[in-house]
């Protein structure tokens, strides 16, 4: 029997795995599809505890919103990553350091 | 009780005592076009005139006393006044009288000086406060006239400005003359703090506070006020301190043969008649103040006086200091008058002294003035006032000699003199007055036998030497010293003939007859009388100038010379007893050196404190500097240094590397996660 | 008669000096001209006001003995728990202070005279010198305390100003340590005018006051005051009175000036321009003798009498070290610099002996000094503007270089050593008569300060005769040679005219001396009244 904890165990590895994929990366494209990985990984988890509120189904809703935003913030990130390479001819997020001090 | 009416007799005094100031003035105002002295001798011819009026109507009769209110301070008021009495009015004769000789001899004996208008001024001056402060009628003014013959004196003996000699003498004159000054001054103060007065027949007067029986212990004590007899004694003995050093009595005398740098008729104004015997008058003025001590105190001062001025004169070779020790040896006699309470006799030698000393400055000032004449149109390197160089004037200037020789004989006491009269008569009373006060007191009068038979001594080597003795160096070729003008003679005859006894008495040999001697007191102070002494000291008197005139002749003319001028006496007569170098010694340059040690000490300890606690100050606000620097201010940057330190530290973690700020987050998110996790277990 | 005249003689200056700041600096001459104008007004405002001065206002401690009085109230300040601030704009006129506004205002006339070639910044110093005459007149006048501390402290601006910046080659020296000592004095005396303020009460309106005639009552003491005679506080374990009469002493003491308090004085003088010479010589340093007299003396009576021996001492010490000083000195500035000091110790010495005839003695001394010491500064001005050098060893016989030059100063000399006739005779004389009755009249003073204080007289002779002899006579022998000899011209008509006036009124108070001992008298009589009672 699929209990709760497969449920989070399954989001558990999609975070790490996107988590890595953000941290070590060369490639901003990349972080990004690390960060899409994360977000899947709390959607997986809102769905999961979602049985939980059968009158409301307040974790589907909160997933559907969670995938419409994610995918909003993927065409914004997209067009940020876009920018970045038009003006550093990179996207390697480690030559992207102006904020150093 | 002043009166406060101008009376003609004190119209006339006032005038004979304003003239030679209005005299003053007009030949200052004038300048160089005052040459001829005309002004000042005008001036003081009314003077006498005037002077002589008020003679006639004061002598003998009931003084005369007028002040006018002058200024009040606090709730003293001070008048100024003239006083009247027989003492005044003839001081104020005689000086005119010595005054206008000496005016007419100017004319001639000062003829083409390039400063003579200055002269008459000067001269003018020194007449007015003479006058003033024979006639001034209470103590300040006095005192004011008194220190006014100062200046007039120290503008005279510096006559002669460009001579560093003369401006020495005058410096020396002024300064020694204002010690005496100082003790005036605080006689004044003592009296006035008694008796609240310093009038002076108030005090002195035949009702006055402070006149008292002769001799006694202590004075009248009046209503008004009272002094102590300790204090008493202190006042005398200031007022006696004023007259030592104006009338140079040992050991103050040293200003006066200095003076004699000044021209020759000053000296016989000034040295002679005039200003030496103000201090004399002062003391027959206050004399009630005096008792027994102060009174030998002047004694012994003047007897001391007398000898060492005639030892000093018997080695001088200038003829001025000769007649200078002279003056003061014979002011010392007039001391001894004082002290033995004999003042009318003192006055009355006063009076004689200043005729025939008078004449014999004047006398001398006619061979200078001859030498001078001779010294430059022979071109000869001599003193003209060196009686070494002389010799054999007698033919040369007979008037001049005929004149020299009776005043010297009025010197020496010669009978048919003045001097005799009232120079034995001193001695008479000094004996009588030693008689009653004991044995040791005998000496006083000895030592004054001694100093007449030393000053007929001097005077007659003095003539010896000038008229008689072999010419030195006039001899070598044939110089002619030509005798005196007549402005210079006639002055000189006229006080040749007050030298002698007819003025004073009919009675040649008989001071008891001296119609002056009534005049001055009232009731005669007198001693008891010792007849045979009378006769005597006259008689030795006499008998002494004659051997010492045959002495002075065969040494000096006949050149039996006996005296070692290297003795150890001879030498201490000739520098007039080491008496300037040693004051130079312990006075003068101990002074100069205590000034200049409290200079040091102004620079070094009291500025030098001064400066000290400027550099201790600047220093302290140093130190306040440091601190501030490194403390306080140190402490401020201490907290930025921390802050900007820790800021250098940190900003290593802005790598700007985005990932590792998110692994930074989540790290911190792990930790805050695990750390709750562990808190709530 | 205009009640305001004599607020009219204090601003006057200051009206003066606000005209020349709106005439442009390149008229260099109008400045001198308008201070002349000034200096004239004044002296005939002065003259004037001494001859309407009725002789019997005793003043002292009576404001209705006062003459020309303006009092109108000035500051009023309610301060809460400490009461009412009650300042006054109160001055007034007494036998003490006319013949010093008289002073003041012929004192600066001869100055202008000597500021006639002044080439430097002249705007500038003759705005200061206005300034100045306005403060010396105002702490001659004031008699409210507040206002008589200002017009004190006014004073020392400008003549910082005129000493560091138009003076001699060691200026800045001189002026920082007249300006410090000067204020080291004051400074203490600020605070126990604010002590007095707190101690004292107007009777009238029940307010503390700075009102100096309430002061002098002690019947406006707060009873359990610092300062209160009956409560006898004591302060530092001395009595508060004492130690408030020591300090105001000491602050005026340092103007006067007394040694060892006096090492300023020399330095200024030095360093100063001739008119800043004469304006200290002749002016400010009465304001030391005048402030014992008004302030010392008339508020802590008490305290005057226990201190009279002290200062009879500090007295003859002055006399006799400052003329030992000015006899070993070679630079004639300097010399009458000493002198000065020791003949404002006469001053002391008289004011000591709190007799009639030596206080009367010391104010007469202190206008006699002011135009006498005036003079000899312009004196040594001359010869130092001629070749500019002052040292006595490097002249002989200027006496037959400059004759007219001669006889001021043989008279400004024999003057200042006490010859009668002149004015300073009749200070010195009164003052040791004075001094000499002191022991007399209430014991105060022992007989042998006078007589120690005579022998200054002595010692004036001293280096004032060897000056003129070592100067003046002989053959004329100079340091600078025939060129100096050249420069060595005598009395210009300009300076002719400006000794003449002092000269002679040295000589008219000398021999007429009632024209200012009778209207200082009452005050006087009325001052040693208030201290010995009697």
């Amino acid at each position: 029997m699929i209990t709760l904890t497969h449920f989070l165990v399954v989001g558990a590895c999609l975070f790490s795995t996107g988590l890595y994929a953000v941290l070590s990366r060369r490639n901003a494209l990349l972080v990004l599809v690390g960060i899409e990985l994360m977000i899947n990984a709390a959607i997986v988890n809102l769905v999961a505890f979602g049985r939980y509120d059968k009158s409301l189904y307040g974790g589907q809703v909160f997933a559907l919103f969670a995938i419409v935003l994610a995918a909003a913030a993927v065409a914004v990130a997209l067009a940020i990553i876009l920018n970045v390479y038009k003006f550093y001819k990179s996207v390697n997020p480690e030559d992207i350091s102006n904020l150093k001090d | 009780m002043p009166a406060y009416t101008l009376t003609y007799p004190l119209l006339a005094a006032l005038s004979a005592v304003l003239l030679p100031f209005a005299a003053f003035l007009l030949t200052a105002v004038l300048g160089k076009k005052a040459k001829h002295g005309t002004i000042s001798i005008v001036a003081i011819s009314l003077s006498l005139l005037a002077a002589g009026y008020a003679f006639t109507q004061v002598w003998g009769n009931t003084p005369i006393h007028i002040q006018w209110h002058w200024f009040t301070i606090g709730r003293h008021a001070f008048h100024v006044g003239l006083l009247l009495d027989n003492m005044a009015v003839l001081m104020l004769v005689l000086v005119c009288l010595i005054a206008l000789p000496v005016h007419c001899y100017s004319i001639a004996y000062m003829r083409g000086d390039p400063g003579i208008h200055r002269y008459w001024a000067y001269l003018s001056l020194f007449c007015f406060a003479m006058l003033g402060l024979v006639v001034a009628d209470n103590l300040l003014l006095m005192y004011i006239c008194w220190e006014l013959v100062g200046f007039a004196s120290y503008l005279l003996i510096g006559f002669w400005y460009t001579r560093d000699a003369a401006v020495q003498a005058n410096k020396k004159a002024f300064i020694v003359n204002r010690i005496g000054d100082i003790g005036f001054l605080l006689g004044i103060a003592i009296l006035h703090s008694s008796f609240g007065t310093l009038d002076i027949q108030a005090l002195f007067g035949p009702q006055g506070l402070l006149t008292a029986p002769m001799g006694a212990d202590t004075p009248a004590i009046a209503a008004e006020g009272t002094i102590t007899s300790g204090w008493l004694t202190v006042a005398g003995l200031a007022f006696f301190l004023g007259t030592m050093a104006k009338s140079a009595q040992f050991p103050l005398h040293v200003w006066l043969p200095d003076a004699m740098e000044g021209p020759t008729s000053v000296s016989s104004l000034i040295h002679a008649a005039t200003m030496v015997a103000a201090g004399v008058f002062l003391l027959a003025r206050v004399f009630p103040i005096f008792d027994d001590t102060t009174l030998l105190v002047i004694t012994t001062t003047g007897t001391v006086t007398a000898f060492a001025a005639a030892y000093f004169a018997l080695a001088q070779y200038d003829i001025k200091k000769i007649l200078a020790f002279s003056t003061i040896s014979q002011l010392g006699f007039m001391m001894v008058g004082i002290g033995i309470g004999m003042y009318h006799v003192a006055l009355f030698h006063l009076v004689t002294h200043a005729f025939f000393k008078c004449l014999l400055f004047l006398s001398a000032g006619a061979i200078i003035h001859g030498m001078q004449h001779a010294k430059e149109k022979h071109q000869l390197d001599i003193d003209p006032q060196d009686i070494r160089h002389m010799g054999g004037l007698r033919r040369h200037m007979p008037l001049t000699f005929t004149t020299m020789l009776i005043a010297s004989l009025a010197l020496a006491g010669f009978p048919f003199t003045a001097g005799y009269l009232s120079k034995d008569a001193l001695l008479v009373h000094a004996f009588e007055w030693a008689a009653l006060h004991g044995e040791a007191a005998i000496a006083i009068p000895l030592v004054l036998v001694i100093v007449s038979i030393l000053t007929s001594f001097y005077i007659f080597r003095l003539l010896a030497k000038v008229f008689f003795a072999r010419p030195s160096v006039l001899a070598n070729n044939d110089i002619h010293i030509h005798e005196a003008s007549r402005w210079m003679l006639a002055p000189m005859a006229f006080l040749a003939f007050c030298s002698l006894f007819p003025i004073f008495t009919f009675h040649p040999l008989n001071d008891g007859q001296v119609w002056l001697l009534h005049g001055l007191v009232a009731e005669a102070p007198t001693l008891p009388p010792l007849r045979p002494l009378h006769i005597l000291v006259p008689a030795l008197a006499t008998a002494a100038t004659l051997v010492m005139a045959t002495l002075a002749w065969r040494w000096y003319v006949n050149g039996h010379y006996p005296i070692r001028t290297k003795g150890v006496l001879y030498r201490l007569s000739e520098r007039q007893g080491y008496l300037n170098e040693l004051y130079d010694a312990i006075i003068v340059r101990p002074l100069l050196k205590l000034s200049l040690l409290l200079l040091w000490i102004d620079h070094h300890v009291v500025d030098g404190a001064i400066n000290g606690m400027a550099t201790a100050g600047r220093s302290l606000a140093g130190i306040a500097a440091w601190i501030d620097y490194h403390l306080v201010d140190g402490l401020i940057r201490l907290v930025g240094n921390l802050a900007w330190g820790a800021g250098h530290v940190l900003r290593r973690s802005q790598t700007g590397r985005v990932q590792q700020y998110v692994a930074l987050v989540f790290f911190i998110v792990l930790v805050i996660l695990l750390y709750h996790i562990f808190a709530q277990a | 008669m205009n009640p305001h005249l004599l607020t009219i003689l204090i601003f006057l200056p200051l009206a003066a000096a606000t005209s020349m700041l709106l005439v442009p600096s390149a008229k260099k001459a109008a400045y001198k001209y308008m201070a002349l104008t000034t200096g004239l007004l004044q002296l005939v405002l002065s003259g004037a006001m001494y001859h309407l001065f009725h002789p019997k206002g005793a003043g002292i401690t009576d404001e209705r003995l006062y003459q020309f009085v303006d009092h109108v109230p000035w500051i009023r300040l309610d301060m809460g728990s400490l009461g009412r601030l009650e300042i006054d704009y109160f001055i007034g006129v007494d036998g003490l202070s006319m013949p010093f506004l008289f002073l003041t205002s012929l004192v600066m006339l001869i100055a202008i005279g000597a500021s006639w070639h002044v080439q430097k910044r002249v705007k500038g110093y003759f705005i200061l010198l206005m300034v100045l005459d306005m403060a010396v007149m105002g702490v001659f006048s004031a008699l409210d305390f507040f206002l008589f501390y200002i017009f004190y402290e006014l004073m020392l601006l400008p003549l910082y100003f005129l000493i560091g910046i138009w003076g001699g080659a060691r200026r800045e020296y001189a002026a920082i340590k007249f300006f410090l000592y000067t204020l080291f004095g004051s400074v203490f005396m600020l605070l126990i005018i604010v002590g007095l303020y707190f101690s004292v009460i107007n009777p009238e309106t029940g307010a503390h006051t700075f009102n100096m005639l309430h002061m002098m009552d002690a019947a406006n003491y707060v009873p359990d005051s610092l300062f209160s005679a009956i409560a006898q506080r004591e302060l530092f374990g001395m009595p508060a009175r004492l130690l408030g009469f020591i300090v105001l002493f000491i602050a005026f003491a340092i103007k006067v000036p007394i040694v060892p308090l006096h090492t300023w004085l020399p330095d200024a003088h030095v360093e100063a321009p001739t008119p800043v010479s004469i304006i200290l010589a002749g002016i400010l340093l009465k304001i030391g003798g005048y402030g014992i007299l008004r302030v010392c003396l008339s508020i802590f009576p008490d305290a005057a009498l226990q201190s009279a021996w002290w200062l009879g001492l500090i007295g003859v010490v002055s006399i006799t070290y400052g003329a030992l000083v000015a006899l070993a000195q070679r630079d004639l500035k300097r010399m009458i610099a000493y002198s000065s000091v020791s003949h404002m110790g006469f001053v002391l010495l008289g004011i000591a002996s709190l007799t009639a005839a030596g206080t009367a003695g010391a104010v007469f001394q202190m206008i006699s000094h002011g135009f006498l010491s005036a003079a000899l500064f312009f004196l040594v001005g001359m010869l130092y503007d001629r070749v500019h050098d002052r040292d006595i060893y490097h002249f002989r016989g200027l006496a037959s270089l400059m004759p007219r030059f001669t006889v001021f100063v043989a008279i400004a000399f024999f003057a200042s050593l006490g010859l009668p006739g002149f004015s300073a005779f009749i200070g010195e004389a009164f003052v040791i008569i004075g001094a000499f009755n002191a022991e007399s009249i209430h014991g105060l003073l022992p007989r042998w300060m006078a007589i120690s204080g005579s022998v200054g007289i002595l010692l004036s002779a001293a280096y004032f005769l060897w000056t003129l002899q070592r100067m003046f006579f002989g053959q004329p022998r100079l340091k600078g040679g025939v060129e100096w000899a050249a420069a060595l011209s005598d009395a210009s008509p300009r300076e002719t005219l400006i000794m003449v006036p002092m000269l002679a009124l040295a000589f008219l108070l000398g021999i007429y001396p009632a024209l200012a001992l009778d209207n200082i008298n009452a005050s006087v009589l009325a001052l040693v009244e208030l201290v010995t009672g009697n």
